[in-house]
């Protein structure tokens, strides 16, 4: 009878790879739920007033905005509006959402007149909540 | 003969991929962090009101702010008038302050921008108005809350 001696071999260290594969798809997936394409890039030519007394909105689900850029086009969340009919676009989602704020992104060189007539189309649409966008300003 | 003995294996938990989830978690925050951009001054407009709710203000309860088309401000208060040229506002701080403590809650800010007024002035003068806050000598704290924004066109 042989004597067997079960020669341990010394196994090198490794590192499990059988997972790698879980990892990848899992990143794929996450990246394809996540990933965004916008069909419209908006390029508004818009340099916002600056002031002292900045704040920050912290509540952004409750938030429409409004731009106006240099040349005085009007836009809605994305959507050219001519500006006597921002209180219809308004009025719909102030309807859903009561606690909606207004957050009017106005060029600094825009004439008053304009942002006169939307503070009146957000009052007819009972927008009452608005917040004048604005940069802080240091010093 | 000899049986083999087996090794008992020690069960544990494998730690190889503890990197790949950090990574991963840290790829997630990384990614779905949103830090808010949104800021500005906050405003609440008041509600249309028919002729007759219209409330009256005394005249030495107002403080009237005037911008012209040329962004040059008219600041007009009982016993006070002041000219400003655009980008000098500071002084409607002042002002406002201490028409705050002659006038506690009363006061009332009138600011009648031209429709030609440049946008800036009029948020640079309601930057102003929202800077300028007293402690009143019974230890409220006053701000001029009231503020109506009134257009004006020039003829």
């Amino acid at each position: 009878m042989r004597k067997s001696i079960i020669r341990r071999r010394s196994r090198g260290s490794e590192i499990p790879t059988a997972s790698t594969a879980d990892i990848a798809f899992l990143l794929i997936l996450f990246f394809m739920v996540t990933t965004v394409f916008r069909a419209t890039t908006l390029r508004l030519n818009i340099t916002l007033p600056q002031a002292k007394s900045t704040e920050r909105i912290l509540m952004r689900r409750n938030v429409s905005y409004i731009w106006v850029d240099i040349n005085s086009k009007v836009y809605v969340d994305d959507n050219i509006v001519p500006k006597e009919l921002v209180a219809a676009k308004m009025a719909p989602k102030i309807w859903e959402n009561p606690e909606l704020i207004a957050i009017l992104n106005v060029d600094q060189s825009v004439a008053y007149g304009i942002v006169d007539v939307i503070l009146d189309q957000l009052k007819e649409a009972k927008a009452f909540r608005i917040t004048f966008a604005a940069e802080f300003r240091r010093s | 003969m000899e049986l083999r003995k087996r090794v008992k294996l020690r069960p544990g938990i494998p730690t190889a991929s503890m990197g790949d989830v950090a990574f991963l978690i840290l790829i997630f925050f990384l990614t779905s962090t949103v830090f808010t951009k949104d800021k500005g001054l906050k405003m609440l407009l008041p509600e249309k009101t028919a002729e007759e709710d219209i409330v009256h203000v005394k005249p030495e309860n107002i403080v009237m702010i005037t911008i012209n088309p040329a962004g040059e401000i008219k600041l007009k208060a009982t016993g006070h008038e002041d000219y400003l040229p655009p980008g000098q506002y500071d002084e409607i701080k002042t002002v406002v302050e201490t028409k705050l403590l002659e006038r506690d809650t009363l006061l009332v800010v009138s600011l009648r921008t031209s429709k030609e007024a440049p946008y800036k002035s009029m948020v640079e003068v309601l930057d102003q108005l929202k800077l300028a806050k007293v402690t009143t000598s019974d230890g409220r704290e006053l701000r001029a809350n009231k503020i109506s924004l009134i257009p004006t066109s020039e003829e």
